[in-house]
């Protein structure tokens, strides 16, 4: 085992029963993640990637094979446990963004922080920094629907960074918005990635922003058929 | 426009079932505002509908002036003398029908409680029956005058125990036999004891007094010239009324049940009208696209108006008659007793009339109606682009 | 921010529907607080009634009357304290529909049986030095604005004056008051000489005798030895405690408590699916949102105690203003219903019940959305888009 390594999958299989057929979706998928990479996972819609996401989120688990994360299984864990991890370790930004539509944009990124001890200004120093570093410091007081899409989801890039996990996974993170939009969301990501040293695993069908990953990997039927290294990426 | 109008009504109530929780929440909370109001109104009518049937328009009752109460009254003996050749009064072979009465309270075991509660012990004068024709001897006999013989109602049989056929009773030191029981076609007087007065005078030392005294009027102007009479005969200090006024008026203080019923089943609407805003609210909010979708291709806002209305009436008027099948069910034809007008118990039944019913649903309606008026007016200024958004 | 706030902003998105559904709370617990302080109000004769009180009563109905002899025997039984003795006077002012319920008693033994009634030393030895002296109740005091030293014409529907008169004058001497609040005062109490003398139809006969034991203990006893004393004579009697009286006597009446409850129930159950079913669909509405804070790592039970805090909150707000409207109702009407329900008041007990109340209300609404969402399958909901 490589130090380096953040999760390691090994021999996953993942089966669905749906009425009385069985649907495999992986049989047996081997990963390895390492610290401080950006990936990008690709492949046609069916493919698995967003089940492989979720599993890599603690929100699903394989049927059988492990899930170690940094040197832990962490598929047998407990709900609960599952879900103190995840506040711990990971940062979720999804396609629709999914802000809660009756706070402000500084109340949504202050969220994970409601699950730790934190006295009232040391949340509130977090919640500038995050907000500082997708640039929308000045927008703390907005509701979501007075955000653009770009905005919304740099705010749910703030909550996903904001109790500094180091491992950050997006669904689809650029599906609802322009190219020109998608680009800043994306170039965000980078930073986290290359400053600040997060772990980035991305799920997307879109070939243009798989190319800021410093890897891409493709999926189909449930095993990985091709790898690249990008070369826009350092 | 009539087609488009029974085109919304048909895609709403069809998508009925699709919202069946929430629909039945506030179908069920309509039925039982009903039922409350329901309950109530059985119980005042009931009671009114005992105490009007109880008196006669043929028949005049007359109390110690300022007495109001036939426990409060007290009339001398020689009151009966003087008031027996009143003009105005019919007369049978026996001479004038006139019946000095009196009565005491006595107690009795209330059934559904196991307590004790008043009732009178009613001594009536000979021509009694003549002046009560709705009373029928059932079982028994009629008790002999001057003995201490009891003939007891129907109701009184329903409600208490201890009056059964053959028993015998101890008021002081006098034992008293019930030989008869009689039913009185649903009245007051079915919740009283009857004896002769003069078994009462003598065992109950009341001496020749009477309360009061009841006498067959001749005819429709017999009460005025009674009435002319007493007031212009210094002996008599009398208050004159027909039977059947007096016991209207006994059956008014009821009429607050009624009242409270009005009152309770009015704030419970408002709690139950919240519950239709919402359902229909929602209901409003889940086919948005769909009306929306109608309006594109050419309906009106009336239609949409007025399909949603008719949603809710339909959900409430629903309500309505379940809630008046619940009272009908519960409480129609139940017996209970209460205080009455004379300090004593009266037997009545629980009616769930048909005025009752009306009332249920006009409230059930008007929940319906306020229920469905302002979701209505936002299924109406829905904007037609909704229909256009994924 | 903090997790309270997130509950509240989560109550509040929706404002129409919190405002539907506080309303439906309030008038629940409105009627709850309001019909509550009635109930007490009708059976307050027994809550209050004192436990080393007994009634001496004619077996044949409390409307007969006793002989005025009886009250020497009484006094003479081993275990009572003091024995007093009372009539009814059937009061009215000025209009028979303005009943005042009057007594006429033994000034000299009523108040060591009424010991839970205090009156000034001065103002008692001034009505025992006036024959035609009234004493007031409080709440009569209250209510009508009398004043010691007022003369005040108290009519019967019963008994008249040899001058034909039913119309006695008085003046008032004093008003009692009681020490607990929820004693009725809404009487009047005269002598009984001066009443027996006026009035025509004469004769030392009394309505009823109230007592009081030694102890509370020696209750059974003392009733065993009063009704054998009179056992077959013309006047027996019937002696029971001032609970069970007051107890028979409201029952006569119906029963008044099952009827409220009755129509208690009724309104919460209508507010139970009311606010039930919106909690629910509230929640449902939700799905995607609690889908999110699960995956942010907020734990299945936080997911549970947030959901049904919520419905806690909604209760309390509807609830506590429902009681507090139903305050102010109890106090604005008690003046009207003076006269046939005295001690109108809703008291903490009324109080203490509804807030168990918002509590059940609060949980049963709750309980299932809460549920709901702690079950709700995080994957499922977030890819349902």
């Amino acid at each position: 085992m490589s130090n380096n390594n953040l999760f390691e999958l090994k021999n996953i299989a993942k089966r669905f029963t749906k009425g009385k057929e069985t649907i495999t979706i992986f049989d047996n998928l081997c990963m390895d993640i390492t610290s401080e990479h950006f990936i990008a996972i690709m492949g046609p819609s069916g493919s698995g990637k967003t089940t492989l996401l979720n599993m890599l989120g603690g929100v699903d688990r394989p049927t059988s094979g492990d899930i170690i994360y940094e040197g832990k299984a962490i598929q047998s864990l407990s709900e609960n446990a599952l879900a103190s991890w995840r506040a711990a370790n990971i940062g979720f930004i999804f396609q629709f963004y999914n802000l809660m539509p009756m706070l402000t944009a500084a109340q949504n990124v202050e969220l994970p922080l409601l699950l730790k001890k934190l006295s009232r200004s040391e949340r509130k120093k977090k919640i500038d920094a995050a907000l500082t570093l997708v640039g929308l410091a000045d927008r703390a007081k907005h509701k979501p629907d007075e955000l653009s899409g770009g905005q919304q989801q740099r705010v749910a890039i703030a909550r996903a960074i904001v109790s500094d996990p180091k491992l950050l996974l997006c669904d689809e993170p650029t599906g609802d918005l322009d190219r020109t939009t998608a680009t800043e969301v994306l170039q965000t990501l980078q930073l986290l990635n290359q400053e600040f040293g997060k772990t980035v695993v991305m799920v997307t069908h879109d070939p243009a922003a798989a190319e800021f990953a410093n890897l891409q990997l493709h999926l189909d039927k449930g095993e990985f058929i091709e790898q690249h290294k990008s070369e826009s990426a350092a | 426009m009539f087609a488009q109008i029974i085109a919304v009504i048909k895609m709403n109530l069809l998508s009925l079932p699709g919202r069946i929780g929430s629909s039945l929440t506030t179908l069920l909370a309509v039925a039982i505002v009903v039922t409350v109001l329901l309950a109530f109104m059985a119980m005042g009518e009931g009671f009114q509908k005992t105490m009007e049937g109880s008196g006669s328009d043929e028949v005049a009752i007359m109390l110690r002036g300022g007495s109001q109460a036939e426990l409060n009254s007290g009339l001398e003996g020689d009151t009966l003398n003087i008031v027996s050749v009143a003009p105005g009064i019919a007369k049978n072979e026996n001479g004038p029908i006139v019946s000095g009465e009196l009565y005491v309270v006595v107690d009795g075991t209330k059934r559904s409680s196991q307590t004790e509660a008043n009732l009178p012990l009613r001594g009536i004068g000979t021509a009694g029956f003549a002046l009560r024709e709705n009373i029928k001897l059932v079982e028994g006999r009629m008790f002999e005058p001057g003995k201490t013989e009891i003939i007891v109602g129907t109701s009184i049989l329903s409600q208490f125990d201890g009056f059964e056929l053959g028993k015998t009773l101890r008021f002081g030191t006098t034992e008293w036999t019930v030989v008869g029981v009689f039913d009185a076609g649903g009245s007051v007087f079915g919740s009283e004891l009857l004896t002769d007065v003069r078994a009462v005078q003598t065992q109950f030392n009341r001496g020749n007094s009477y309360q009061s005294i009841r006498v067959k009027l001749e005819d429709e102007k017999a009460l005025d010239k009674l009435k002319d009479y007493i007031a212009n005969e210094p002996r008599l200090n009398l208050d004159v009324n027909t039977e059947k006024a007096y016991y209207s008026e006994q059956s008014k203080d009821m009429a607050i049940l009624i009242n409270m019923g009005w009152g309770l089943a009015i704030f419970m609407a408002l709690g139950a009208l919240a519950g239709a805003l919402n359902t229909m609210y929602t209901s409003v909010e889940s086919k948005a696209v769909e009306i929306a979708t109608l309006r594109a291709i050419g309906y009106k806002t009336t239609a949409a108006f007025i399909g949603t209305l008719v949603e809710s009436l339909v959900i409430a008027v629903l309500g309505g008659i379940l809630g008046t099948l619940i009272a009908f069910l519960l409480f129609d034809g139940i017996s209970t007793s209460t205080m009455g007008g004379s300090f004593t118990q009266v037997v009545f039944d629980f009616n769930v009339s048909a005025n009752a019913f009306k009332n249920g649903i006009i409230l059930a309606f008007f929940i319906g109606l306020v229920g469905g008026f302002f979701p209505a007016l936002r299924a109406a200024r829905l904007p037609v682009v909704l229909a256009f958004r994924s | 921010m903090n997790l309270l706030t997130l509950i509240r902003k989560n109550l509040t998105r929706n404002k129409l529907r919190l405002t539907l559904n506080c309303f439906a709370i309030f008038i629940a617990f409105m009627l709850f607080g309001s019909l509550g302080a009635i109930k007490n109000a009708f059976e307050s004769g027994v809550e209050v009634a004192a436990a080393d009180r007994l009634m001496v009563v004619n077996k044949i109905n409390f409307t007969q009357s006793l002989p005025l002899a009886y009250v020497n025997k009484i006094r003479s039984i081993e275990g009572v304290k003091h024995a007093s003795w009372a009539n009814w006077f059937g009061g009215y002012y000025q209009e028979p529909r303005n009943q005042l319920m009057t007594f006429a008693v033994d000034p000299e033994s009523y108040f060591l049986v009424y010991d839970d009634l205090t009156i000034p030393e001065q103002e008692l030895s001034n009505w025992l030095k006036d024959r035609q002296g009234i004493l007031i109740g409080e709440r009569i005091a209250t209510a009508r604005g009398w004043k010691v030293g007022d003369r005040i014409p108290v009519s019967s529907n019963i008994f008249s004056q040899e001058n034909g008169s039913s119309t006695w004058e008085f003046n008032i001497s004093g008003i009692f008051r009681p020490k607990n609040p929820q004693t009725d005062t809404s009487y009047t109490l005269i002598h009984y000489k001066y009443f027996m003398e006026t009035q025509i139809w004469g004769g030392d006969w009394i309505g009823w005798v109230p007592l009081n034991t030694e102890d509370p203990a020696l209750n059974e006893q003392v009733i065993k030895a009063i009704d054998s004393m009179f056992a077959n004579s013309a006047a027996e009697t019937e002696t029971a405690t001032e609970a069970q009286f007051s107890k028979a006597f409201i029952e006569q009446v119906g029963d008044i408590g099952f009827i409220i409850m009755s129509v208690v129930l009724s309104a919460f159950f209508t507010i139970l699916l009311i606010v039930g079913n919106s909690m629910w669909q509230s929640i449902r509405e939700r799905t995607n949102e609690i889908a999110v804070l699960k995956t942010i790592g907020f734990t299945a039970h936080k997911v549970f105690s947030m959901i049904l805090a919520e419905s806690f909150l909604l209760a309390f707000t509807g609830g506590l203003l429902g009681l507090l409207a139903a305050w102010a109702l109890v106090i604005a009407i008690a003046p009207l219903t003076q006269s046939f329900l005295p001690a109108l008041v809703m008291g903490k007990s009324v109080f203490f019940a509804g807030v168990v109340y918002i509590l059940v209300l609060g949980f049963i609404t709750g309980i299932l959305p809460a549920w709901q969402a702690m079950k709700l399958n995080t994957i499922d909901a977030l890819n349902r888009r």
